[in-house]
């Protein structure tokens, strides 16, 4: 038995890889956008989705079936997964700051108005109002499904996190039906760029969490948590809340907040 | 070429029929374990707690705090004994030395880093004695 609390890590391909993986992503993302075929943007997402695979499943190894996790461990990943959710946040902030930019002081370009002429904005009260309760409930969900592995309830943990699951990709499904309904485009004024580069990179932060569940979801089916040991779960639930509250802000500030007709308006609410 | 291609062939050759025959000759194969024996949820089987799910290092700290000791794998500082070379502090471990910080006075800004070999007591500038005694692995079953 060792005698240290700590878990010395051996050598693992598999960040390196999936280093390349997403890079091929971006990549290949502006390749296709730019009128090319898309090969190596198929290629990025099918290498990344098999090297976290094969990730998930080692870490996993290591932690439910070898037991190298003990409580500093467990802090230490706690934390990792905390500071990693405050660089998301300063992530979205650089968005946020992009928005508030350019519609709180419209520039003569663009009308001197939010949002800018010409601009037909999506209904704030229909589909994105859909999406705001959507996620908040899968919230409500994932909480119910984190007290029922608490309790040890394993039923009721698997209905509250199929749940969520559901939510969310009902979520990813909804905003996909948005996108099609836009009239503008990612081209068309800063409100093109701020709405879709906002949105969508909270989009895909969605799928993201969405897998990170699915991955909780079969551990559930294997029974790799118990009562106490689940950061797994944990971290999957915390950053499922992360990508709620960011959408709360994105759909009182863009969708809300930001199709209001003028700008006097706006300067009287605020 | 043809050198290289055949030290490599009957090199995988003689490894593949060593192991068979080793593998004939210790008798039949030992019945596979099912992982997932008793481990599906029912009725009475449900989300099991730590103790009934750990391994490895994490059971052990487990097991360690159900006994009562609460610091396993020594992480906390240790209180100094009279320090004298009759009655030096005793630190323990499993190993031929190990590395300990003494903080000399109270209000002592820095640690003192040094290093204790077994059956060589060792003093510290500030004059307190230090000695490495062994520490049995502990089982905790």
């Amino acid at each position: 038995m060792q005698l240290h609390p700590f878990h010395l890590v051996e050598y693992s391909p598999w960040p390196l890889l999936n280093s390349f993986g997403i890079l091929c992503m971006p990549v290949g993302l502006v390749y296709y956008i730019r009128g090319g075929s898309m090969t190596l943007l198929l290629l990025g997402l099918v290498a990344v989705a098999i090297i976290s695979f094969l990730w998930w499943r080692d870490v996993t190894r290591e932690s439910t079936l070898q037991g190298l996790h003990s409580s500093y461990v467990v802090k230490g990943l706690k934390v990792g997964v905390f500071l990693f959710i405050v660089s998301e946040v300063c992530f979205f902030f650089a968005f946020f700051w992009a928005y508030f930019h350019s519609s709180l002081a419209p520039s003569v370009e663009i009308g001197s108005t939010w949002p800018p002429v010409g601009i037909a904005t999506l209904e704030t009260f229909q589909v994105p109002l859909l999406n705001t309760s959507v996620l908040l409930l899968s919230g409500v969900s994932i909480t119910w499904a984190h007290h029922s592995i608490e309790e040890g309830d394993h039923k009721n943990a698997m209905q509250g996190l199929g749940l969520t699951l559901a939510l969310g990709f009902y979520f990813v499904f909804l905003q996909y039906g948005e996108y099609m309904e836009t009239s503008f485009s990612i081209a068309d004024s800063v409100y093109g760029s701020t709405f879709f580069i906002a949105t969508g990179f909270h989009g895909l932060h969605v799928i993201v969490g969405a897998t990170f569940l699915t991955v909780c979801f079969m551990r559930l089916i294997l029974m790799h948590f118990d009562k106490k040991h689940h950061v797994g779960f944990l971290a999957a639930a915390w950053y499922w809340h992360f990508v709620d509250v960011v959408w709360l802000f994105l759909y009182v500030s863009i969708y809300w907040w930001g199709s209001f007709p003028d700008s006097l308006c706006k300067a009287l609410i605020l | 070429m043809a050198a290289s291609l055949w030290r490599t062939s009957s090199c995988i050759l003689r490894r593949s029929l060593t192991i068979s025959s080793v593998r004939c000759a210790s008798g039949p194969p030992s019945k596979a374990v099912d992982q997932h024996k008793g481990k599906f949820p029912s009725d009475d089987c449900q989300i099991p707690d730590s103790l009934g799910h750990s391994v490895g290092v994490e059971r052990y700290e487990l097991l360690a705090k159900e006994a009562g000791n609460d610091d396993p794998f020594q992480m906390k500082p240790i209180k100094r004994a009279k320090g004298t070379f009759d009655e030096p502090t005793i630190v323990t471990s499993p190993n031929a030395k190990r590395m300990i910080g003494c903080i000399c006075e109270e209000d002592s800004l820095t640690i003192n880093w040094m290093y204790v070999h077994k059956g060589e007591p060792k003093r510290c500038e500030c004059g307190y004695w230090f000695k490495l005694a062994d520490a049995p692995v502990q089982e905790y079953n």
